[in-house]
C-alpha cells in the first residue's frame, strides 16, 4: 500500500532523508520511531505531498506522490503534529470544507460530519469558531478531517500530542478499527510504549536512514536485546543507551 | 533595573540580527525601504516649508495660520500616538505570546511595566516621531530658528510621546479589565479606521482648492478668523504647541510654564500608572487568558445565497471560495479595509463631480476627454492599491493552514486560479464602477467611454494576475496581522509591477486616443497611415495585458508548488 524506493531529501548540505526503502501492505499500523531531527516529519511530509524528495519516491497504492499528486493525495488522510486550522471557521464549515476539497459527495457530507463530531466527542462545538478551540480539541477535529473522505491510507505525524487520556484510548480504538477494515496507518511517535502496544511493525530512523525495522520481537533480535523493552532496544539501536550517565551529570 | 534590561535583550539582540542579515534581498529591501522613507520625508518637508514661507508672507495672519497648523499637528499627532499606543499596549501587556514565559518566571510587576511601557512606547511612537521630524525642522528653518528651538523642541517631544504612551496603555489596560483583550483590538483597529476616513472625507469637504481661487478668499478669511478660540488648555498638544509657539512667535514668552507642565505630568502619569498596573494588571491578564472569541452568529441566509450562487462550481471551487469568503467576513483586520475602500470611491467619484471645467481655457469636449483618458491611468492605479490591500494577500491568507491545501486531492493551479477569478470579479466591478460612473460624471463620447471601459477591463485581467502571482512568489505565511502583508517586500514589487505596466498601457494607448479625437474635434476622418499606427498600438496594448495576465499567475503557481516550508 505504501511504498518509498530509495527515497532521499536534502536541505543544501544536510541529508535529512537518506536513500529510504520501506514496504507497507495494507491493513498494517506502522510505527515510525526516530530521536528529534532524525528524518521523521520529512519522510512523513514527503508522503503526504508537502515537500518534494530530492531523489527516489514515494509510492501510495501504486500512485507516485510526486507524479501523481492528486490520486494519491485523494486515498490520503494526514494529520499533521502542530494542527494549524482556519480560526475563523466553524468546526461544521472547516469539515465542510475538507469534505468539498477531497470530493465527498454532497449527499453524504452532513451525516459524515455529524457522525465524526459524534466520534471525536466535538458535537457540542460544531457551530464554535475554531480560534477558540484548544489544542487537543483542534488536534480531535484534524483526525476527523482526515478521516471524512474514507482514506486508505492514514498518514499521522505525533498523534498523541495534546490529547486527554481518554482522547488516547479513543484514537488508538480507532486507528486499530481502521487497520482492520484494511486502512494503512503510517504513524510517527515519541511515546515508545505507545509504539509497542499499538503497531503491528515499527521502523526506527536515525540521522536519515531507516537503521532497523521489524516488529517488536525482530527487533529485540536485531540489536540483541531479548527480553527487554522497545525503550531500551529504541536506545540501544539509536546509541542513546549512555543518557544515564548523562543525566547523573546534572545532579545538584 | 537589572530585570528591565534582561527582559529587553531578547529584543535588542532580535533586532540587531535582523540588521545584521546578508541576505541580498533583504539590504535591497532595506535600501527601498529607506529610500522611499527619505522620499516621503522629503515631501513632507518641501509641503510645509512651502506652506510656511506662504503664510510667513501673509501680514498678520500668516502667524495666527501658522500656529493653527502647529496646533492641528500636534493634535493629529497625539491622536495617533494614543490610538497606536492602545493597539500597541494591548499587544504588548496582553497577548504577546512571550508572555507566558515572563509571567510564569520570577519578574517583579514593576519590571514588567517598565519594559513592557517602554517597549510599547518605541513601537508606537517611532514613526510619528521620525515622520514629525521635518515638520518642526520646516517650521524652525522658515521661521529662522537657533540652538534654543530645537532644545525646546526636544524637551517637548520626550514627555510629549510619554504623555501619549501613557494615555494609551491606562485606556487599553482600563479596556481589558472590563472586556476581552481579543475584541478590544478589533473595535481599537476599526475606531481608528473610521476616525482616518472620517478625517478624509471631511478634508476633501473643505475644498482646499478654494484657497487658491481668489473669488472666494473673503469667506476664507472669515473661516480662519472663527477658528482664532482657543483649543482646550487642558490637552497636551496645547501644551506642547504652547511651548513651541512661544519660540516661533512669541519671543520665549510661557515656554517654560508649558515645558513644566508636560514633564509633571509624564512623570506624575508614569508613576499613577504604575500603581494601576501593580493592582489591576494580573487580574486583567488572566481575563485575557480566559477570553476567547464571541460566539459567533449563525448566517444561514449568506450560506444559501453562498451556496446558490456557486452551485455550478466544482466542489473543490467551491469549497475554497466559500471558505474564504467566511474568513473575510469573520476577519475584522480584512473586512474593514472594506471602509476604506468606501471612502475611497467616494472621495473619487466626488472629485469628478467638483472638477471646474467650465473655467478652462481649453474646449470642454477636449477637456474631458483628456481627463477621462487620464482618469484610466487614475483608475488603474486605485485599482492596483485595492488589489494590493485585497488580492495580494489572497494566498499569505491561508496562513499556518496552507498544509491543508497542500495535503489535498487539489491542483495548486486550480487553487491559484479560484483565487484568481474570486478577486478578479470583484475587481472589475469596481474598476467598471470607478471608469462608468466617473465618465458619465464628465460627460464624454462613446468613443472613451468604449476605450476606457475595454482597458480597464484587460488591465483588471493584468493587475488581478500581477497582485495574486506576485503574493503567491512573496507569500507571508507567517504574518500574525493580516493586514500587514501588503506592507512586505512583495507588495511593493507589485505596486512596481502594477504601475510600470498602466503607464506602458496608457502610453501606447495615448498617441492613438489623440488622434481619433483630434479628428472627431475636427469632422475629419482617420487616413490610412493613422489606422494602421492605431491598430499597431491597440494590438500592443493586447499583447501586453495577455503576457502580464499570463506570466505571473504561471511563475506564481510554479513557486508556490515549489515551495517546501509547509
Amino acid at each position: 500500500m505504501i511504498k518509498l524506493n530509495h527515497l532521499t531529501k536534502s536541505f543544501n548540505s544536510l541529508v535529512a532523508v537518506n536513500d529510504v526503502c520501506l514496504e507497507i501492505p495494507p491493513g498494517e499500523l506502522f510505527g515510525f520511531l526516530g530521536p528529534n531531527g532524525a528524518g521523521k516529519t520529512t519522510t512523513i511530509r514527503i508522503m503526504a505531498g508537502l515537500i518534494q524528495p530530492s531523489s527516489g519516491s514515494a509510492v501510495i497504492d501504486s500512485w507516485d506522490i510526486s507524479r501523481n499528486p492528486v490520486e494519491a493525495k485523494q486515498i490520503t488522510g494526514f494529520i499533521p503534529d502542530r494542527p494549524y486550522l482556519y480560526g475563523k471557521l466553524t468546526a461544521q464549515e472547516f469539515l465542510r470544507f475538507i469534505s468539498g476539497l477531497y470530493h465527498v459527495p454532497p449527499e453524504d457530507t452532513e451525516g459524515r460530519i455529524a457522525q465524526l463530531l459524534e466520534l471525536f466527542n466535538l458535537t457540542p462545538w460544531g457551530d464554535e469558531l475554531i480560534e477558540g478551540f484548544s489544542h487537543g480539541m483542534k488536534q480531535r477535529l484534524v483526525m476527523a478531517s482526515a478521516l471524512i473522505h474514507k482514506p486508505r491510507v492514514l498518514i499521522v505525524d505525533e498523534p498523541m500530542v495534546g490529547l486527554d487520556p481518554a482522547g488516547v484510548k479513543l484514537v488508538k480504538r480507532i486507528f486499530r478499527g481502521l487497520c482492520e477494515t484494511g486502512v494503512t496507518v503510517f504513524m510517527s511517535t515519541h511515546t515508545l510504549e505507545i509504539a509497542e502496544e499499538m503497531c503491528d511493525r515499527i521502523g526506527i530512523i536515525q540521522d536519515g536512514r531507516l537503521i532497523a525495522v521489524g516488529n517488536v520481537k525482530e527487533l529485540k533480535e536485531t540489536s540483541g536485546a531479548v527480553g527487554k523493552r522497545l525503550e531500551e532496544i529504541f536506545f540501544k539501536l539509536t546509541g542513546e543507551d549512555k543518557l544515564g550517565e548523562l543525566v547523573e551529570t546534572l545532579r545538584p | 533595573m537589572n530585570q528591565v534590561v534582561c527582559l529587553l535583550y531578547p529584543k535588542i539582540v532580535g533586532f540587531k540580527n535582523r540588521l545584521s542579515i546578508k541576505d541580498r534581498s533583504v539590504i535591497i529591501k532595506l535600501a527601498l525601504g529607506i529610500t522611499l522613507g527619505l522620499c516621503f520625508w522629503a515631501g513632507i518637508f518641501a509641503v510645509f516649508y512651502r506652506v510656511l514661507v506662504y503664510l510667513k508672507g501673509i501680514e498678520a495672519l500668516g502667524d495666527i495660520l501658522a500656529a493653527k497648523l502647529l496646533s492641528m499637528v500636534f493634535i493629529t499627532f497625539l491622536s495617533l500616538l494614543i490610538f497606536s499606543n492602545i493597539i500597541t499596549a494591548l499587544s504588548a501587556f496582553f497577548m504577546s505570546e512571550e508572555l507566558q514565559l515572563i509571567i510564569s518566571s520570577p519578574v517583579d510587576n514593576a519590571s514588567l511595566y517598565g519594559t513592557k511601557l517602554l517597549e510599547t512606547m518605541v513601537n508606537s511612537s517611532w514613526m510619528v516621531l521620525l515622520f514629525s521630524l521635518p515638520v518642526f525642522l520646516s517650521y524652525g528653518i522658515a521661521y529662522k530658528q537657533h540652538l534654543l528651538y530645537y532644545c525646546v523642541l526636544i524637551g517637548t517631544m520626550i514627555p510629549f510621546i510619554i504623555i501619549g504612551a501613557i494615555l494609551g496603555t491606562g485606556i487599553a489596560l482600563g479596556l481589558t479589565i472590563v472586556f476581552p483583550a481579543k475584541r478590544i483590538k478589533d473595535i481599537m483597529i476599526l475606531l481608528s479606521l473610521i476616525l482616518g476616513i472620517a478625517l478624509y472625507c471631511l478634508f476633501r469637504y473643505v475644498q482646499p482648492e478654494k484657497l487658491v481661487d481668489p473669488e472666494s478668499f473673503r469667506t476664507v478669511v472669515e473661516y480662519f478668523a472663527s477658528m482664532e478660540a482657543p483649543t482646550s488648555a487642558f490637552l497636551p498638544s496645547q501644551w506642547a504647541t504652547d511651548a513651541v509657539a512661544a519660540l516661533l512667535f512669541r519671543g520665549h514668552d510661557g515656554a517654560l510654564f508649558s515645558l513644566l507642565l508636560m514633564w509633571s505630568t509624564g512623570l506624575a502619569g508614569m508613576v499613577l500608572l504604575q500603581r494601576f498596573i501593580e493592582k489591576f494588571y494580573f487580574a486583567a491578564w488572566t481575563k485575557s487568558q480566559e477570553a476567547s472569541s464571541a460566539k459567533l452568529s449563525r448566517h444561514t441566509v449568506v450560506k444559501r445565497m453562498l451556496n446558490r450562487m456557486l452551485t455550478k462550481l466544482p466542489a473543490p471551487a467551491r469549497s475554497v471560495i466559500t471558505k474564504d469568503l467566511y474568513c473575510f467576513m469573520r476577519d475584522s483586520s480584512q473586512w474593514s479595509q472594506l471602509l476604506v475602500l468606501s471612502a475611497i470611491i467616494f472621495i473619487y467619484l466626488y472629485n469628478f463631480s467638483v472638477l471646474p471645467l467650465e473655467k478652462s481655457p481649453f474646449p470642454t469636449i477636449y477637456l474631458q476627454n483628456f481627463i477621462s483618458f487620464l482618469n484610466l491611468g487614475l483608475a488603474g492605479f486605485t485599482l492596483s492599491a485595492v488589489a494590493v490591500r485585497f488580492a495580494f494577500p489572497a494566498i499569505s491568507i491561508e496562513g499556518e493552514s496552507f498544509w491543508i491545501i497542500k495535503a489535498a486531492p487539489l491542483d495548486l493551479r486550480r487553487f491559484m486560479w479560484c483565487k484568481f477569478w474570486l478577486n478578479f470579479v470583484f475587481l472589475l466591478v469596481l474598476a467598471e464602477g470607478l471608469i462608468i460612473c466617473s465618465n458619465y460624471l464628465l460627460r464624454v463620447g462613446s468613443f472613451m467611454m468604449l476605450v476606457s471601459s475595454v482597458t480597464i477591463a484587460l488591465m483588471t485581467f493584468g493587475i488581478t494576475s500581477l497582485s495574486i502571482g506576485c503574493g503567491a512568489i512573496y507569500p507571508r505565511f507567517d504574518v500574525e496581522n493580516k493586514a500587514q502583508i501588503p506592507t512586505g517586500f512583495g507588495g511593493l514589487i507589485y505596486m512596481i509591477l502594477a504601475i510600470v505596466f498602466i503607464g506602458i498601457v496608457i502610453v501606447l494607448e495615448a498617441g492613438p486616443v489623440y488622434m481619433v479625437l483630434m479628428a472627431q474635434l475636427r469632422r475629419a476622418s482617420l487616413q490610412t497611415v493613422q489606422l494602421i499606427k492605431i491598430g499597431i498600438a491597440f494590438t500592443a496594448v493586447l499583447v501586453i495585458n495577455a503576457f502580464v495576465f499570463y506570466l505571473p499567475m504561471k511563475i506564481g503557481i510554479r513557486k508556490l508548488s515549489a515551495l517546501e516550508k509547509y
